[in-house]
């Protein structure tokens, strides 16, 4: 078995995202119907439900809060061994608390973390030309 | 919704069938389920041709590399009606979270409707060789790209996000989910056919229990087994010419949340919000109230659902139940204790999805439940899966 982690396969819906995680840059999807961000895009829009929402891609700030988190002691997919033991935060995203994130906390698995702690996104290239995004804690 | 519903108490359970649950079998599930149906159509004093129904859920629950082949790691409707000689006038198989529920609703559609008469409701649950949800995948596709990558896979990542929630919100201790363990296995150990038979849990054995996904103890999560029930369900009127007390079939709910979420990511709201909704559709149905269930046998199959099913059916008031279940709120052997995993649930006799909840409701109420038999049994409830996209029935041993 390889040890690499699965990547993520981009679709027309979400290729655009993907192209901008390789950047480095965080984008989500506006339905040019409800002019309302969402993510992850889907094929109908999930807040007005229009079967044909065009979503157009803007980047955004990508700092956000925490609303929990786990820390993974053994992992069910390859490639995470050497990362473990990992966190995984849920981040509502600023702008909207209903747009939410997950991703792995770069800081030290040790660092303690509150719901409400601030964070902002970055990104781990887990592939050639392939990054995700993750979070780093924000420091006052 | 609708308060009127037509089929309260007009469909009945009159017969059922219970594998051992075990690890590992040692013979193909179809096998079992075969078995296990035909025991049930006996005890309900029926023979086979007059089953003329069948309703389940085939979902296999492992996030797995695993082949689903009916017959060997799942059993369907239609495979198990096939190989009981039977070309049924109804077959259907539930989609969807919440499977017991869901199938006991398909079956008591169709009897109320006339589309069957005799309907045989079956659960046939596997437990794979190897790992139970390791997968070696390298791409992710579809909705998994959203979170595969990131490591955010499989059903402990997906209950860990939301119990830490849980804890976080209102300042529990990871240390009261004991209770809930220890009363599920002290149960479960009283079930000649559970897993754990023999078997009950001290405190310490919980709490020195390894974390696998923190705040995730391994002894949260059920174990994977292979297991078989099957129930046989008619009409009211004919019921009463069955050996059995019948148990009758009150109401049914289930929801599913409408916001656009990652997949298998569930934050406590949605739980608490569309869980809510879930508990007052059943009310409405069923007719009764939190206060009148004497039985109300909560899903467990990680031990958080016990905590959010108290709390949005209304047992217990939001953000207590890790508070409710310390000295003795749910000790089923205490007066005082409200029984809500007297059957053992999942925790207590293995990965039977749903079926320990429906199974102690059924022999309570109709008073099979030999030693195990309590004294106040008229109003049960079974639950599976999360509040906020499973579902829940409401038993009666009367009609009226």
């Amino acid at each position: 078995m390889t040890n690499q982690r699965p990547v993520p396969v981009p679709d027309e819906l979400s290729a655009p995202f993907w192209s901008a995680a390789a950047d480095h840059e965080l984008v989500l999807a506006r339905c040019s119907r409800c002019g309302q961000l969402t993510h992850p895009p889907d094929v109908v829009c999930p807040l007005c439900h229009h079967p044909d929402p065009a979503y157009s891609f803007e980047s955004v700030s990508g700092g956000g809060t925490i609303r929990s988190w786990i820390v993974l002691r053994q992992s069910f997919l390859p490639g995470f061994e050497k990362l473990l033991p990992l966190v995984l935060l849920d981040v509502a995203l600023d702008g909207d608390a209903d747009i939410r994130l997950i991703g792995r906390l770069l800081d030290d698995a040790d660092t303690p973390l509150t719901i409400g702690s601030r964070v902002q996104v970055a990104f781990e290239e887990i592939g050639p030309g392939s990054s995700v995004p993750a979070f780093e804690l924000e420091h006052a | 919704m609708n308060s009127s519903f037509s089929a309260r108490n007009q469909v009945a359970i009159v017969g059922y069938a219970q594998s051992d649950i075990v690890k590992h079998a040692g013979i193909p599930l179809g096998a079992i389920a075969l078995g296990i149906a035909t025991r049930a159509i006996t005890d309900a004093g029926l023979t086979v041709d007059q089953i003329d129904g069948f309703t389940s859920s085939a979902l296999f629950p492992s996030a797995g590399d695993h082949a689903v082949v009916d017959g060997v790691s799942t059993v369907s409707s239609t495979w198990l009606a096939q190989r009981l000689g039977i070309n049924p006038r109804y077959a259907s198989g539930f989609q969807g979270y919440g499977q017991m529920p869901g199938s006991i609703a398909l079956a008591v559609n169709a009897i109320a409707s006339g589309a069957a008469d005799y309907v045989l409701v079956h659960r046939a649950l596997h437990n794979p060789t190897g790992s139970y949800h390791g997968n070696p995948m390298q791409q992710a596709s579809g909705p998994m790209q959203w979170t595969v990558p990131q490591g955010f896979f499989g059903p402990l990542a997906m209950i860990g996000l939301t119990y830490n929630e849980y804890l976080q919100r209102f300042g529990a201790s990871p240390d009261s989910m004991a209770n809930v363990l220890v009363e599920a296995r002290k149960n479960g150990a009283r079930i000649p056919w559970s897993y754990w038979h023999d078997r009950p849990l001290a405190t310490q054995e919980y709490l020195d229990s390894p974390t696998l996904v923190d705040p995730i103890r391994r002894l949260d999560c059920d174990i994977p087994v292979d297991g078989c029930t099957a129930f046989v369900l008619t009409s009211a009127e004919r019921a009463k010419d069955l050996p059995h007390p019948p148990v009758f079939i009150s109401g049914f709910a289930g929801g599913s949340p409408t916001r656009n979420r990652l997949p298998l990511h569930w934050p406590l709201d949605d739980v608490y919000d569309i869980g809510r909704e879930t508990a007052l559709r059943l009310w409405n149905a069923a007719g009764v109230g939190p206060g009148e269930v004497d039985l109300p046998q909560l899903y467990d199959g990680f031990s958080p659902f016990v905590y959010f099913w108290l709390e949005v059916l209304g047992l217990c008031p939001v953000g207590e139940a890790h508070r409710f279940v310390q000295g003795g709120g749910i000790d089923s052997d205490l007066p005082s204790g409200l029984p809500v995993l007297s059957g053992g649930g999942a925790l207590g006799n293995g990965r039977m999805h749903g079926v320990p909840q429906m199974l102690e409701c059924y022999l309570q109420l109709s008073r099979r439940a030999g030693d195990r038999q309590r004294a106040r049994a008229s109003i049960g409830l079974a639950c599976h899966a999360s509040p906020h996209l499973g579902g829940a029935v409401v038993y009666s041993a009367s009609a009226s």
